[in-house]
Protein backbone atom coordinates (compact mmCIF):
# COMPACT_ATOMS: atom_id res chain seq x y z
CA UNK A 1 0.00 0.00 0.00
CA UNK A 2 2.34 2.64 -1.20
CA UNK A 3 0.07 5.53 -1.61
CA UNK A 4 -2.81 5.24 0.52
CA UNK A 5 -3.03 9.05 0.83
CA UNK A 6 -3.94 8.75 -2.96
CA UNK A 7 -6.94 6.27 -2.48
CA UNK A 8 -8.99 8.27 -0.14
CA UNK A 9 -9.41 11.65 -0.14
CA UNK A 10 -10.64 12.27 3.30
CA UNK A 11 -7.78 13.23 5.76
CA UNK A 12 -7.94 11.66 8.75
CA UNK A 13 -9.70 13.22 11.75
CA UNK A 14 -8.91 12.79 15.57
CA UNK A 15 -11.68 9.84 16.68
CA UNK A 16 -14.31 11.56 18.02
CA UNK A 17 -15.74 10.57 20.72
CA UNK A 18 -19.52 9.74 21.08
CA UNK A 19 -20.84 10.19 17.99
CA UNK A 20 -22.58 7.10 17.90
CA UNK A 21 -24.41 7.81 14.85
CA UNK A 22 -21.15 6.74 13.23
CA UNK A 23 -19.62 4.65 15.60
CA UNK A 24 -20.52 0.85 16.40
CA UNK A 25 -22.50 -0.16 19.37
CA UNK A 26 -23.20 -3.22 21.30
CA UNK A 27 -25.65 -2.91 23.75
CA UNK A 28 -25.82 -6.32 26.67
CA UNK A 29 -25.03 -8.66 23.26
CA UNK A 30 -25.08 -12.01 24.06
CA UNK A 31 -24.89 -15.41 21.88
CA UNK A 32 -26.22 -18.68 22.39
CA UNK A 33 -26.12 -21.77 20.44
CA UNK A 34 -28.29 -24.46 21.47
CA UNK A 35 -27.31 -24.58 25.46
CA UNK A 36 -23.82 -23.08 24.67
CA UNK A 37 -23.56 -19.48 25.51
CA UNK A 38 -20.75 -18.16 23.20
CA UNK A 39 -20.35 -14.72 24.39
CA UNK A 40 -21.79 -12.15 26.02
CA UNK A 41 -23.54 -9.55 27.83
CA UNK A 42 -20.96 -7.71 26.23
CA UNK A 43 -22.10 -3.89 26.03
CA UNK A 44 -19.63 -2.05 23.93
CA UNK A 45 -19.23 1.31 22.02
CA UNK A 46 -16.60 1.21 18.81
CA UNK A 47 -15.83 4.87 18.49
CA UNK A 48 -15.74 6.36 14.72
CA UNK A 49 -12.50 6.34 13.09
CA UNK A 50 -10.88 4.25 15.93
CA UNK A 51 -8.92 1.62 15.60
CA UNK A 52 -9.84 -1.28 18.00
CA UNK A 53 -8.03 -4.57 18.29
CA UNK A 54 -10.01 -7.26 20.34
CA UNK A 55 -8.04 -10.23 21.74
CA UNK A 56 -8.85 -13.13 23.55
CA UNK A 57 -8.12 -17.04 24.17
CA UNK A 58 -9.73 -19.09 21.27
CA UNK A 59 -13.39 -19.57 21.39
CA UNK A 60 -13.75 -16.77 23.17
CA UNK A 61 -16.56 -15.07 20.70
CA UNK A 62 -13.98 -12.58 19.43
CA UNK A 63 -14.76 -13.10 15.90
CA UNK A 64 -18.69 -13.55 16.77
CA UNK A 65 -18.54 -9.86 17.28
CA UNK A 66 -17.48 -9.39 13.96
CA UNK A 67 -19.94 -11.25 12.66
CA UNK A 68 -22.51 -9.54 14.78
CA UNK A 69 -21.56 -6.33 12.79
CA UNK A 70 -21.46 -7.66 9.64
CA UNK A 71 -24.77 -9.00 10.23
CA UNK A 72 -24.20 -12.61 9.08
CA UNK A 73 -25.03 -13.83 12.81
CA UNK A 74 -27.95 -12.29 15.08
CA UNK A 75 -27.47 -12.07 18.26
CA UNK A 76 -29.89 -14.31 21.08
CA UNK A 77 -30.02 -11.18 23.57
CA UNK A 78 -29.51 -7.63 23.13
CA UNK A 79 -28.68 -4.95 19.90
CA UNK A 80 -25.97 -4.28 17.89
CA UNK A 81 -26.41 -0.60 15.82
CA UNK A 82 -24.36 0.26 13.20
CA UNK A 83 -24.03 3.84 12.33
CA UNK A 84 -27.08 4.77 14.49
CA UNK A 85 -29.10 1.88 12.42
CA UNK A 86 -29.87 -1.74 13.66
CA UNK A 87 -27.80 -4.08 11.91
CA UNK A 88 -30.34 -6.81 10.91
CA UNK A 89 -29.27 -8.48 7.99
CA UNK A 90 -25.84 -8.68 5.69
CA UNK A 91 -24.23 -5.25 6.13
CA UNK A 92 -22.61 -3.98 2.59
CA UNK A 93 -20.72 -0.95 4.63
CA UNK A 94 -18.12 -3.37 6.15
CA UNK A 95 -15.35 -4.63 4.48
CA UNK A 96 -14.84 -8.13 6.56
CA UNK A 97 -11.51 -9.74 5.98
CA UNK A 98 -11.06 -13.10 7.05
CA UNK A 99 -8.16 -16.10 6.96
CA UNK A 100 -10.76 -17.89 4.70
CA UNK A 101 -10.55 -17.36 0.93
CA UNK A 102 -13.68 -16.24 -0.51
CA UNK A 103 -12.28 -16.34 -4.06
CA UNK A 104 -14.41 -17.41 -6.94
CA UNK A 105 -11.88 -19.98 -8.64
CA UNK A 106 -13.38 -19.04 -11.94
CA UNK A 107 -12.52 -15.26 -12.19
CA UNK A 108 -8.92 -14.29 -12.38
CA UNK A 109 -7.11 -12.10 -9.72
CA UNK A 110 -8.34 -8.65 -11.10
CA UNK A 111 -11.72 -10.34 -12.32
CA UNK A 112 -11.86 -11.37 -8.30
CA UNK A 113 -11.26 -7.62 -7.22
CA UNK A 114 -13.84 -6.20 -9.32
CA UNK A 115 -15.90 -8.37 -7.81
CA UNK A 116 -17.80 -5.91 -5.19
CA UNK A 117 -17.24 -2.86 -7.44
CA UNK A 118 -19.71 -4.72 -10.21
CA UNK A 119 -22.00 -5.63 -7.44
CA UNK A 120 -22.04 -1.91 -6.67
CA UNK A 121 -22.33 -0.84 -9.96
CA UNK A 122 -19.24 1.45 -10.74
CA UNK A 123 -18.01 2.13 -14.17
CA UNK A 124 -16.17 -0.15 -16.01
CA UNK A 125 -12.83 2.85 -16.33
CA UNK A 126 -13.64 3.17 -12.42
CA UNK A 127 -13.47 -0.84 -12.09
CA UNK A 128 -10.04 -0.92 -14.05
CA UNK A 129 -8.42 1.93 -12.46
CA UNK A 130 -9.46 0.60 -8.90
CA UNK A 131 -8.38 -3.01 -9.54
CA UNK A 132 -4.74 -1.80 -10.96
CA UNK A 133 -4.27 0.47 -8.04
CA UNK A 134 -5.28 -1.99 -5.19
CA UNK A 135 -3.48 -4.75 -6.70
CA UNK A 136 -0.64 -2.58 -6.77
CA UNK A 137 -1.06 -1.84 -3.29
CA UNK A 138 -0.83 -5.37 -2.20
CA UNK A 139 2.01 -6.35 -4.28
CA UNK A 140 0.42 -8.70 -6.81
CA UNK A 141 0.95 -6.38 -10.16
CA UNK A 142 1.86 -8.73 -12.58
CA UNK A 143 -0.49 -11.60 -11.17
CA UNK A 144 -3.71 -9.71 -12.46
CA UNK A 145 -4.67 -12.86 -15.02
CA UNK A 146 -3.75 -15.47 -12.78
CA UNK A 147 -6.27 -17.61 -11.44
CA UNK A 148 -7.09 -18.14 -7.69
CA UNK A 149 -5.60 -21.92 -8.41
CA UNK A 150 -2.60 -20.82 -9.55
CA UNK A 151 -1.65 -18.14 -6.54
CA UNK A 152 0.22 -19.25 -2.85
CA UNK A 153 -1.95 -19.21 0.33
CA UNK A 154 -0.67 -15.81 1.39
CA UNK A 155 -0.82 -14.87 -1.89
CA UNK A 156 -5.34 -15.30 -2.08
CA UNK A 157 -5.15 -13.83 1.28
CA UNK A 158 -3.55 -10.83 -0.28
CA UNK A 159 -6.30 -10.70 -3.14
CA UNK A 160 -9.28 -10.85 -0.64
CA UNK A 161 -7.63 -7.41 1.13
CA UNK A 162 -7.49 -5.99 -2.33
CA UNK A 163 -11.07 -7.28 -3.08
CA UNK A 164 -12.07 -5.18 0.27
CA UNK A 165 -9.54 -2.24 -0.64
CA UNK A 166 -11.32 -1.35 -3.89
CA UNK A 167 -14.65 -0.43 -2.11
CA UNK A 168 -13.18 1.23 0.01
CA UNK A 169 -16.01 0.43 2.85
CA UNK A 170 -16.66 3.09 6.00
CA UNK A 171 -15.59 -0.13 8.89
CA UNK A 172 -12.45 -2.35 7.93
CA UNK A 173 -13.24 -6.28 10.43
CA UNK A 174 -10.28 -8.09 10.09
CA UNK A 175 -10.60 -11.40 11.84
CA UNK A 176 -6.79 -12.38 12.03
CA UNK A 177 -6.39 -11.29 8.53
CA UNK A 178 -2.08 -11.89 8.45
CA UNK A 179 -2.10 -15.19 10.63
CA UNK A 180 -0.94 -16.78 7.38
CA UNK A 181 1.56 -15.14 6.23
CA UNK A 182 5.48 -15.28 6.88
CA UNK A 183 6.53 -12.63 9.25
CA UNK A 184 8.34 -10.50 6.96
CA UNK A 185 5.50 -9.95 4.89
CA UNK A 186 3.02 -9.63 8.35
CA UNK A 187 5.36 -6.65 8.73
CA UNK A 188 5.12 -5.01 5.97
CA UNK A 189 0.97 -5.34 6.01
CA UNK A 190 0.81 -4.10 9.48
CA UNK A 191 2.85 -1.05 7.77
CA UNK A 192 0.88 -0.48 5.07
CA UNK A 193 -2.31 -1.16 7.34
CA UNK A 194 -1.27 1.70 9.65
CA UNK A 195 -0.92 3.95 6.62
CA UNK A 196 -4.01 3.03 5.27
CA UNK A 197 -5.84 3.31 8.53
CA UNK A 198 -4.08 6.96 8.63
CA UNK A 199 -5.14 7.98 5.17
CA UNK A 200 -9.06 7.17 5.38
CA UNK A 201 -11.36 7.94 8.49
CA UNK A 202 -12.54 4.16 8.34
CA UNK A 203 -12.89 2.64 11.29
CA UNK A 204 -11.39 -1.05 11.97
CA UNK A 205 -12.17 -3.81 14.49
CA UNK A 206 -9.12 -6.37 14.25
CA UNK A 207 -9.25 -9.66 16.09
CA UNK A 208 -6.09 -11.31 17.34
CA UNK A 209 -4.76 -13.54 19.68
CA UNK A 210 -0.65 -11.86 18.94
CA UNK A 211 -0.34 -9.15 21.95
CA UNK A 212 2.45 -7.18 19.82
CA UNK A 213 -0.10 -7.06 16.89
CA UNK A 214 -2.41 -5.63 19.21
CA UNK A 215 -0.37 -2.91 20.87
CA UNK A 216 1.20 -2.27 17.64
CA UNK A 217 -1.75 -1.20 15.29
CA UNK A 218 -4.50 -0.62 18.58
CA UNK A 219 -6.02 3.13 20.11
CA UNK A 220 -7.60 0.52 22.12
CA UNK A 221 -7.15 -3.10 23.05
CA UNK A 222 -10.09 -5.23 24.26
CA UNK A 223 -9.04 -8.06 26.08
CA UNK A 224 -12.03 -10.54 26.34
CA UNK A 225 -12.25 -13.89 28.67
CA UNK A 226 -12.59 -17.22 27.90
CA UNK A 227 -16.05 -18.88 27.33
CA UNK A 228 -18.86 -17.60 27.83
CA UNK A 229 -16.79 -14.21 26.41
CA UNK A 230 -17.04 -11.20 28.62
CA UNK A 231 -14.89 -7.81 28.04
CA UNK A 232 -12.27 -7.91 31.01
CA UNK A 233 -10.40 -5.21 30.35
CA UNK A 234 -10.35 -1.60 27.97
CA UNK A 235 -7.15 -0.82 27.40
CA UNK A 236 -6.47 3.09 25.48
CA UNK A 237 -3.04 2.51 24.05
CA UNK A 238 -1.24 5.84 23.79
CA UNK A 239 1.37 5.68 21.56
CA UNK A 240 2.27 8.30 19.13
CA UNK A 241 0.29 8.86 15.71
CA UNK A 242 1.33 8.03 12.73
CA UNK A 243 3.01 5.33 14.43
CA UNK A 244 5.74 3.77 13.02
CA UNK A 245 5.85 0.10 14.04
CA UNK A 246 9.48 -0.30 15.05
CA UNK A 247 9.56 2.55 17.24
CA UNK A 248 6.32 1.83 18.77
CA UNK A 249 7.58 -1.57 20.09
CA UNK A 250 10.91 0.30 21.29
CA UNK A 251 8.89 2.64 23.24
CA UNK A 252 8.91 1.92 27.04
CA UNK A 253 5.23 1.95 27.08
CA UNK A 254 5.15 -0.60 24.59
CA UNK A 255 5.97 -3.30 27.38
CA UNK A 256 4.18 -2.12 29.64
CA UNK A 257 0.91 -1.94 27.82
CA UNK A 258 2.23 -5.87 27.14
CA UNK A 259 2.24 -6.62 31.04
CA UNK A 260 -0.93 -5.29 31.53
CA UNK A 261 -2.18 -7.17 28.87
CA UNK A 262 -0.92 -10.65 29.72
CA UNK A 263 -2.22 -10.01 33.16
CA UNK A 264 -5.60 -9.88 32.13
CA UNK A 265 -5.43 -12.68 29.76
CA UNK A 266 -3.92 -14.63 32.32
CA UNK A 267 -5.72 -14.06 35.35
CA UNK A 268 -8.64 -16.33 35.37
CA UNK B 1 23.61 -38.44 -22.40
CA UNK B 2 19.91 -38.04 -23.38
CA UNK B 3 19.87 -34.90 -25.91
CA UNK B 4 18.07 -32.09 -25.25
CA UNK B 5 15.42 -32.28 -27.64
CA UNK B 6 13.56 -35.35 -27.80
CA UNK B 7 13.36 -36.82 -31.15
CA UNK B 8 10.12 -37.80 -32.70
CA UNK B 9 9.63 -41.35 -31.10
CA UNK B 10 10.29 -40.18 -27.56
CA UNK B 11 8.00 -36.91 -27.70
CA UNK B 12 5.13 -40.11 -29.05
CA UNK B 13 6.14 -43.00 -27.24
CA UNK B 14 2.68 -43.04 -25.18
CA UNK B 15 0.68 -42.98 -28.70
CA UNK B 16 3.02 -45.47 -30.81
CA UNK B 17 2.74 -47.64 -27.95
CA UNK B 18 -1.10 -47.18 -28.06
CA UNK B 19 -0.99 -47.69 -32.13
CA UNK B 20 1.04 -50.60 -31.67
CA UNK B 21 -1.16 -52.58 -29.48
CA UNK B 22 -3.84 -51.76 -31.33
CA UNK B 23 -2.15 -53.20 -34.52
CA UNK B 24 -1.17 -56.46 -32.59
CA UNK B 25 -4.89 -57.13 -31.42
CA UNK B 26 -5.73 -56.69 -34.79
CA UNK B 27 -3.64 -59.09 -35.92
CA UNK B 28 -4.38 -61.56 -33.17
CA UNK B 29 -7.64 -60.84 -34.21
CA UNK B 30 -7.69 -62.12 -37.64
CA UNK B 31 -5.35 -64.81 -37.10
CA UNK B 32 -7.60 -66.17 -34.37
CA UNK B 33 -10.80 -66.02 -36.14
CA UNK B 34 -9.05 -67.64 -38.97
CA UNK B 35 -7.10 -70.36 -37.47
CA UNK B 36 -9.93 -71.60 -35.23
CA UNK B 37 -12.82 -70.69 -37.89
CA UNK B 38 -14.82 -68.65 -35.66
CA UNK B 39 -16.14 -65.85 -38.13
CA UNK B 40 -19.36 -66.90 -36.76
CA UNK B 41 -19.07 -65.47 -33.69
CA UNK B 42 -16.53 -63.05 -33.77
CA UNK B 43 -16.13 -62.04 -37.21
CA UNK B 44 -12.57 -60.65 -38.25
CA UNK B 45 -11.55 -57.32 -38.93
CA UNK B 46 -11.04 -57.77 -43.06
CA UNK B 47 -14.49 -59.35 -43.11
CA UNK B 48 -15.69 -56.07 -41.23
CA UNK B 49 -13.98 -53.78 -43.12
CA UNK B 50 -15.55 -55.63 -46.26
CA UNK B 51 -19.37 -55.33 -44.76
CA UNK B 52 -18.23 -51.65 -44.40
CA UNK B 53 -17.09 -51.25 -47.97
CA UNK B 54 -20.49 -53.29 -49.06
CA UNK B 55 -22.48 -51.09 -46.07
CA UNK B 56 -21.21 -48.33 -47.82
CA UNK B 57 -21.87 -48.90 -51.52
CA UNK B 58 -25.46 -49.99 -50.94
CA UNK B 59 -25.44 -46.41 -49.83
CA UNK B 60 -26.75 -46.81 -46.49
CA UNK B 61 -24.01 -46.26 -44.16
CA UNK B 62 -24.35 -42.68 -44.59
CA UNK B 63 -28.36 -42.45 -44.52
CA UNK B 64 -28.04 -45.01 -41.21
CA UNK B 65 -25.20 -42.71 -39.94
CA UNK B 66 -26.95 -39.38 -40.75
CA UNK B 67 -30.42 -41.10 -39.02
CA UNK B 68 -28.49 -42.11 -35.79
CA UNK B 69 -26.13 -38.98 -35.34
CA UNK B 70 -29.70 -36.62 -35.42
CA UNK B 71 -31.71 -38.57 -33.01
CA UNK B 72 -28.55 -38.62 -30.66
CA UNK B 73 -27.77 -35.39 -31.29
CA UNK B 74 -30.79 -33.44 -31.14
CA UNK B 75 -31.77 -35.39 -28.28
CA UNK B 76 -28.93 -34.75 -26.49
CA UNK B 77 -29.45 -30.96 -26.91
CA UNK B 78 -33.17 -31.37 -25.82
CA UNK B 79 -32.04 -33.27 -22.90
CA UNK B 80 -28.90 -31.62 -21.79
CA UNK B 81 -30.57 -27.88 -21.95
CA UNK B 82 -34.36 -29.11 -20.23
CA UNK B 83 -31.88 -30.96 -17.58
CA UNK B 84 -29.43 -28.20 -17.02
CA UNK B 85 -32.42 -25.50 -16.52
CA UNK B 86 -34.72 -27.99 -14.41
CA UNK B 87 -31.31 -29.64 -12.18
CA UNK B 88 -30.27 -25.42 -11.59
CA UNK B 89 -34.09 -24.53 -10.54
CA UNK B 90 -34.71 -27.43 -8.18
CA UNK B 91 -31.06 -27.08 -6.53
CA UNK B 92 -30.85 -23.10 -6.23
CA UNK B 93 -34.16 -22.85 -4.70
CA UNK B 94 -33.56 -25.94 -1.98
CA UNK B 95 -37.00 -25.72 -0.52
CA UNK B 96 -38.29 -26.74 -3.63
CA UNK B 97 -35.70 -29.17 -4.30
CA UNK B 98 -36.46 -30.75 -0.64
CA UNK B 99 -39.92 -31.13 -1.67
CA UNK B 100 -38.97 -32.73 -4.80
CA UNK B 101 -36.05 -35.04 -3.85
CA UNK B 102 -38.28 -38.06 -3.33
CA UNK B 103 -40.08 -38.45 -6.54
CA UNK B 104 -36.90 -37.50 -8.50
CA UNK B 105 -35.20 -40.04 -6.92
CA UNK B 106 -37.87 -42.59 -7.84
CA UNK B 107 -37.72 -41.84 -11.00
CA UNK B 108 -34.53 -41.93 -11.53
CA UNK B 109 -34.05 -45.32 -9.99
CA UNK B 110 -36.06 -46.93 -12.61
CA UNK B 111 -34.73 -47.87 -15.21
CA UNK B 112 -35.47 -46.01 -18.47
CA UNK B 113 -34.95 -48.32 -20.69
CA UNK B 114 -38.70 -49.80 -19.88
CA UNK B 115 -39.93 -47.27 -21.31
CA UNK B 116 -38.69 -47.55 -24.55
CA UNK B 117 -42.05 -49.48 -25.66
CA UNK B 118 -44.20 -46.37 -24.06
CA UNK B 119 -42.33 -44.18 -25.94
CA UNK B 120 -43.50 -46.06 -29.10
CA UNK B 121 -47.23 -45.26 -28.34
CA UNK B 122 -46.79 -41.92 -27.53
CA UNK B 123 -44.27 -40.86 -30.12
CA UNK B 124 -44.34 -43.31 -32.79
CA UNK B 125 -41.80 -45.35 -34.53
CA UNK B 126 -40.44 -42.59 -37.06
CA UNK B 127 -37.05 -39.56 -35.86
CA UNK B 128 -39.35 -38.14 -32.90
CA UNK B 129 -39.62 -41.10 -30.99
CA UNK B 130 -35.56 -41.96 -30.59
CA UNK B 131 -35.26 -38.19 -30.22
CA UNK B 132 -37.26 -37.75 -27.41
CA UNK B 133 -35.88 -41.47 -25.82
CA UNK B 134 -32.31 -39.93 -26.34
CA UNK B 135 -33.56 -36.92 -24.79
CA UNK B 136 -35.04 -38.60 -22.03
CA UNK B 137 -32.02 -40.32 -21.17
CA UNK B 138 -29.68 -37.65 -21.26
CA UNK B 139 -32.12 -35.33 -19.24
CA UNK B 140 -32.00 -37.48 -16.23
CA UNK B 141 -27.97 -37.43 -16.48
CA UNK B 142 -27.43 -33.97 -16.51
CA UNK B 143 -30.49 -32.95 -14.29
CA UNK B 144 -28.93 -35.09 -11.39
CA UNK B 145 -25.66 -33.43 -11.77
CA UNK B 146 -26.79 -30.11 -11.95
CA UNK B 147 -29.12 -30.29 -9.39
CA UNK B 148 -26.43 -31.52 -6.91
CA UNK B 149 -24.02 -29.49 -8.23
CA UNK B 150 -26.21 -26.28 -7.36
CA UNK B 151 -27.19 -27.42 -4.06
CA UNK B 152 -23.30 -27.43 -3.02
CA UNK B 153 -23.15 -23.99 -3.92
CA UNK B 154 -20.90 -22.78 -1.25
CA UNK B 155 -23.32 -20.66 1.59
CA UNK B 156 -20.56 -18.90 3.09
CA UNK B 157 -19.57 -17.55 -0.24
CA UNK B 158 -23.06 -16.21 -0.73
CA UNK B 159 -23.09 -14.64 2.67
CA UNK B 160 -19.53 -13.00 1.74
CA UNK B 161 -20.80 -12.14 -1.87
CA UNK B 162 -23.86 -9.87 -0.12
CA UNK B 163 -21.69 -8.23 2.29
CA UNK B 164 -19.84 -7.48 -0.97
CA UNK B 165 -23.00 -5.79 -1.98
CA UNK B 166 -24.21 -8.00 -3.96
CA UNK B 167 -28.32 -8.54 -4.85
CA UNK B 168 -30.62 -11.79 -5.19
CA UNK B 169 -30.04 -11.65 -9.00
CA UNK B 170 -26.38 -11.00 -9.17
CA UNK B 171 -25.32 -13.98 -6.76
CA UNK B 172 -27.45 -15.82 -9.16
CA UNK B 173 -25.80 -14.77 -12.09
CA UNK B 174 -22.09 -14.18 -10.63
CA UNK B 175 -21.99 -16.89 -8.23
CA UNK B 176 -24.49 -19.67 -8.52
CA UNK B 177 -24.84 -20.05 -12.22
CA UNK B 178 -20.98 -19.75 -12.94
CA UNK B 179 -20.74 -22.63 -10.22
CA UNK B 180 -23.16 -25.00 -11.93
CA UNK B 181 -21.12 -24.57 -14.89
CA UNK B 182 -18.68 -27.29 -13.59
CA UNK B 183 -21.19 -29.68 -13.06
CA UNK B 184 -23.06 -28.97 -16.12
CA UNK B 185 -20.34 -30.08 -17.88
CA UNK B 186 -19.90 -33.29 -15.71
CA UNK B 187 -22.98 -33.82 -16.44
CA UNK B 188 -23.03 -33.59 -19.70
CA UNK B 189 -19.70 -35.92 -20.44
CA UNK B 190 -21.89 -38.03 -18.23
CA UNK B 191 -24.48 -38.07 -20.34
CA UNK B 192 -23.57 -37.44 -24.04
CA UNK B 193 -22.89 -42.14 -24.38
CA UNK B 194 -26.67 -41.96 -23.07
CA UNK B 195 -28.17 -40.00 -25.88
CA UNK B 196 -26.35 -42.50 -28.31
CA UNK B 197 -27.83 -45.43 -25.96
CA UNK B 198 -31.20 -44.08 -26.53
CA UNK B 199 -30.75 -43.44 -30.48
CA UNK B 200 -29.74 -47.06 -30.70
CA UNK B 201 -32.12 -48.54 -28.13
CA UNK B 202 -35.05 -46.46 -29.76
CA UNK B 203 -33.65 -47.84 -33.27
CA UNK B 204 -34.14 -51.77 -31.77
CA UNK B 205 -37.44 -51.37 -31.11
CA UNK B 206 -38.81 -50.07 -33.85
CA UNK B 207 -37.44 -48.45 -37.14
CA UNK B 208 -36.24 -48.76 -40.51
CA UNK B 209 -33.87 -46.71 -40.44
CA UNK B 210 -30.04 -45.73 -38.55
CA UNK B 211 -27.19 -48.19 -36.63
CA UNK B 212 -29.10 -49.69 -34.54
CA UNK B 213 -31.84 -50.67 -37.04
CA UNK B 214 -28.65 -52.61 -39.60
CA UNK B 215 -27.42 -54.10 -36.16
CA UNK B 216 -30.40 -55.45 -35.71
CA UNK B 217 -31.17 -56.41 -39.02
CA UNK B 218 -27.84 -57.98 -39.55
CA UNK B 219 -27.84 -59.82 -36.16
CA UNK B 220 -31.26 -61.98 -37.64
CA UNK B 221 -28.98 -62.66 -40.52
CA UNK B 222 -26.10 -63.94 -38.15
CA UNK B 223 -24.26 -61.55 -40.31
CA UNK B 224 -21.91 -60.76 -37.76
CA UNK B 225 -19.13 -58.80 -39.43
CA UNK B 226 -21.95 -56.58 -40.32
CA UNK B 227 -22.97 -56.08 -36.72
CA UNK B 228 -19.46 -55.55 -35.84
CA UNK B 229 -19.61 -52.97 -38.93
CA UNK B 230 -21.97 -51.01 -37.01
CA UNK B 231 -20.24 -51.03 -33.74
CA UNK B 232 -17.27 -49.87 -35.39
CA UNK B 233 -19.40 -46.75 -36.44
CA UNK B 234 -21.12 -46.16 -33.16
CA UNK B 235 -17.93 -46.11 -31.65
CA UNK B 236 -16.81 -43.34 -34.15
CA UNK B 237 -19.34 -41.49 -33.36
CA UNK B 238 -19.07 -41.69 -29.48
CA UNK B 239 -15.74 -40.85 -29.76
CA UNK B 240 -15.72 -37.77 -31.72
CA UNK B 241 -18.49 -36.64 -30.16
CA UNK B 242 -16.54 -36.40 -26.71
CA UNK B 243 -13.74 -34.64 -28.19
CA UNK B 244 -15.85 -31.83 -29.21
CA UNK B 245 -17.24 -32.13 -25.92
CA UNK B 246 -13.90 -32.14 -24.44
CA UNK B 247 -12.70 -29.10 -26.51
CA UNK B 248 -15.45 -27.04 -25.93
CA UNK B 249 -14.95 -27.76 -21.69
CA UNK B 250 -12.14 -27.24 -21.93
CA UNK B 251 -12.14 -23.53 -23.10
CA UNK B 252 -15.02 -23.09 -20.64
CA UNK B 253 -13.45 -24.57 -17.78
CA UNK B 254 -10.04 -22.76 -18.29
CA UNK B 255 -9.35 -21.56 -14.82
CA UNK B 256 -9.44 -25.30 -13.46
CA UNK B 257 -6.14 -26.12 -15.22
CA UNK B 258 -3.29 -26.17 -12.84
CA UNK B 259 -0.91 -26.17 -15.08
CA UNK B 260 0.91 -22.84 -14.49
CA UNK B 261 0.34 -22.76 -10.90
CA UNK B 262 4.10 -23.79 -10.06
CA UNK B 263 5.17 -21.13 -12.95
CA UNK B 264 3.38 -18.62 -11.07
CA UNK B 265 4.78 -19.15 -7.47
CA UNK B 266 7.88 -19.20 -9.07
CA UNK B 267 7.93 -16.10 -10.62
CA UNK B 268 6.31 -14.50 -7.33
CA UNK B 269 9.76 -16.17 -5.76
CA UNK B 270 11.42 -13.98 -8.52
CA UNK B 271 10.00 -10.86 -8.30
CA UNK B 272 10.78 -10.57 -3.95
Amino acid sequence: MSAPAAIHAAARAPAAQGASDRGILFDGVGVTFGSLTVMGPVTLEVRPGEFLVVIGPSGCGKSTLLNLVAGTLRPTIGTVHYHGKLVSGPNSDVGYITQKNYCLPWRTVEENVKLPLEFRGYSRRDMDERAARVIRQVGLAGFEKHFPKQLSGGMLQRVMIARTLAYEPATYLMDEPFASLDAMLRMRMHHDLMALWQATGATFMFVTHDLHEAITLADRVVVMSGRPGKIKLVQEIDLPRPRNIVDAQSDPRFSAYFRTLWQALDAH
Amino acid sequence: MPSPQPNFFQRNALNLARLGMLAAFLIVWEVASNRFDAAFWVSSPTAIVDALKRWYEEGNLVADTRATLLEAGTGFVIGSLAGALLGFFLGWIRRLGDLLEPFVLAIYTLPKVALAPLFVLWFGIGLLNKVMFSALLVFFMVFFTTFQGARQVDQEVVTNARLLGAGRFQIWQKIALPFAAVWVFTGLRIGLPYALIGAIVGEFVAANTGVGYRIKEATAFFDTASVFAGLVVLMAISSTFLAILKLVERRALRWQSTDQAATAIATEAKAN
